[in-house]
């Protein structure tokens, strides 16, 4: 089969790019935060790759597992976030550029520290000494 | 589950934390292309909804809608989402049978008044008082009237539910039609397809359950996230449309190049549907990938819409009016609808949103 990287557009990359430059200006002059779904994108895997890669590497790479591996990584633009989220076989479900400081996604939700705190003061010695009382 | 727990508990009891549930977020707003931002409403409205009982309802059918829908499920936290809702009554899938089943399916409709989300698959044979498909005596006419009545919402799920499908083609022997000829005064959306694609019910199903209403649809009631392009602008195949390079059969050079497969008779031009985006079998194809035309299973009466092999541009009428507005619309134009999305937050960035 014909390579597909036909598809390649610099043009694309441009405008892309002037797009998360606007929303990184956003971001620091007015707070607003951003997000560009690269999923809703007609993107072929050429232009995706050349995206990946006028963006660069910058310091941080997360990665979550939760329902499959994830991965949140700050491009060589700081606030400017490449997320690639993935399902458990695999499969990439969500690829985003998000403009903002941290992602969502990193913070720790305050139901799941309520659990875990429970689960922190249940872990000691002194708790598992305790007698459990009458239901 | 009890009826008292909400999605974040029934989440956290199974050992998923709230990022499982914005990750799942995430994806369902990008499949739904709502604004990204709008998955953390989605997180917080889903952790705090409860289950939705659905009622589904099979009547002219082949039973291919639901064997797909089954299919689709896989371990990951999608399928967490179709534990959320009670699926009360279906045939094909519940123990019961006979007086029990008829009794089930009363307590479900009566527990749930007005709640309950009513799924159709098959069409709804009218002819002769709707005599050719009856369930415990009772024609499918009267049952889609009186189970209708009471639902929250009715989800037409299939080409014969949504416009009468393969049932209604010529001469159309028991006067098949889809639900929206008869149900009127509720929400309908149609969700068609031969079979529908699985993940466009769950969209609709997370929509409905997060925010409380079915998403937007077009003028034939599909939800337009998923049908408002159509299959060739979404098409890989598409830019040798644009170069003019055709398969002329299914085994020439062109095609084992890979080259567009509308002169064999492919309705991408004219079909709304995902299948070129979401695929199928968890992503691996879909019918083009794997080198055939689509057949335009979405579109109301596909079946009588000419030879499946025979080529839009042979034909007259809508079909190659279509075909022609679709080759004017270009890859820019799918560029175009670009989604990019922007909130405010605080500028602090110690400050927890």
């Amino acid at each position: 089969m014909t390579d597909l990287n036909f598809l390649a557009d610099d043009g694309l990359v441009d405008a892309l790019t002037i797009e998360i430059a606007d929303l990184l200006r956003r971001l620091i002059n007015e707070g607003e935060q951003g997000a560009v779904d690269l999923l809703g994108l007609p993107l072929s895997p050429s232009c995706v790759a050349a995206l990946e890669q006028r963006l660069g590497q910058g310091e941080i790479t997360a990665v979550l597992d939760a329902a499959g591996r994830s991965e949140i990584r700050e491009t060589g633009f700081p606030g400017v976030w490449w997320t690639r989220h993935s399902d458990e076989k695999g499969r990439v479900v969500a690829m985003l550029i998000e403009v903002t400081f941290v992602p969502d996604i990193l913070r720790a939700n305050i139901d799941d520290m309520a659990l875990g705190c429970e689960r922190l003061t249940g872990s000691t010695h002194v708790a598992r000494s305790q007698p459990r009382s009458a239901a | 589950m009890d009826d008292s727990e909400n999605l974040g508990e029934m989440l956290a009891r199974r050992g998923f934390g709230r990022r499982s549930l914005l990750k799942f977020a995430i994806a369902m707003t990008s499949s739904l292309a709502l604004p990204p931002f709008i998955a953390q409403v989605m997180a917080a409205n889903l952790a705090k909804a409860k289950r939705r009982s659905v009622v589904w309802l099979s009547f002219q059918e082949c039973t291919g809608c639901l064997e797909t829908l089954l299919r689709s499920s896989s371990p990951t936290i999608d399928s967490l989402i179709f534990d959320f809702i009670s699926l009360d009554y279906q045939e094909t899938l519940m123990a019961a049978s006979g007086a029990a089943a008829e009794r089930t399916l009363r307590d479900a409709v009566a527990a749930n008044k007005g709640e309950y989300l009513l799924a159709i698959d098959g069409s709804i044979p009218v002819k002769d008082g709707g005599v050719y498909s009856l369930t415990g005596g009772r024609s499918n006419v009267s049952m889609l009237a009186e189970i209708a009545a009471d639902a929250k919402a009715v989800l037409a799920i299939g080409t014969c539910a949504a416009y009468g499908g393969i049932p209604k083609a010529h001469p159309n022997p028991t006067g098949a039609v889809g639900v929206e000829d008869l149900v009127s005064g509720k929400p309908i959306v149609n969700i068609p397809g031969c079979p529908p694609v699985p993940e466009v019910l769950s969209g609709v199903l997370v929509h409905f359950i997060s925010f409380g209403r079915l998403p937007d649809l077009d003028e034939l009631k599909r939800p337009l996230a998923y049908f408002g392009t159509t299959i060739h602008d979404q098409c890989y195949r598409r830019p040798f449309y644009d170069q003019g390079k055709f398969a002329k059969s299914f085994d020439d050079e062109g095609a084992r190049q890979g080259w567009c497969l509308f002169e064999l008779g492919c309705k991408g031009p004219t079909t709304h549907n995902a299948c070129a985006s979401l695929k199928w079998n968890g992503g691996t194809s879909f019918p083009i990938e794997s080198g055939h035309g689509c057949i335009g299973c979405s579109e109301p009466d596909f079946w009588d819409a000419g030879g499946f092999y025979t080529s839009l541009a042979g034909g007259s009428g809508t079909g190659w009016r279509n075909a022609g507005i679709a080759a004017a619309v270009g890859l820019a134009g799918g560029a175009a609808v670009a989604l990019s999305a922007r909130r405010k937050v605080d500028t602090d960035p110690d400050k927890t949103p």
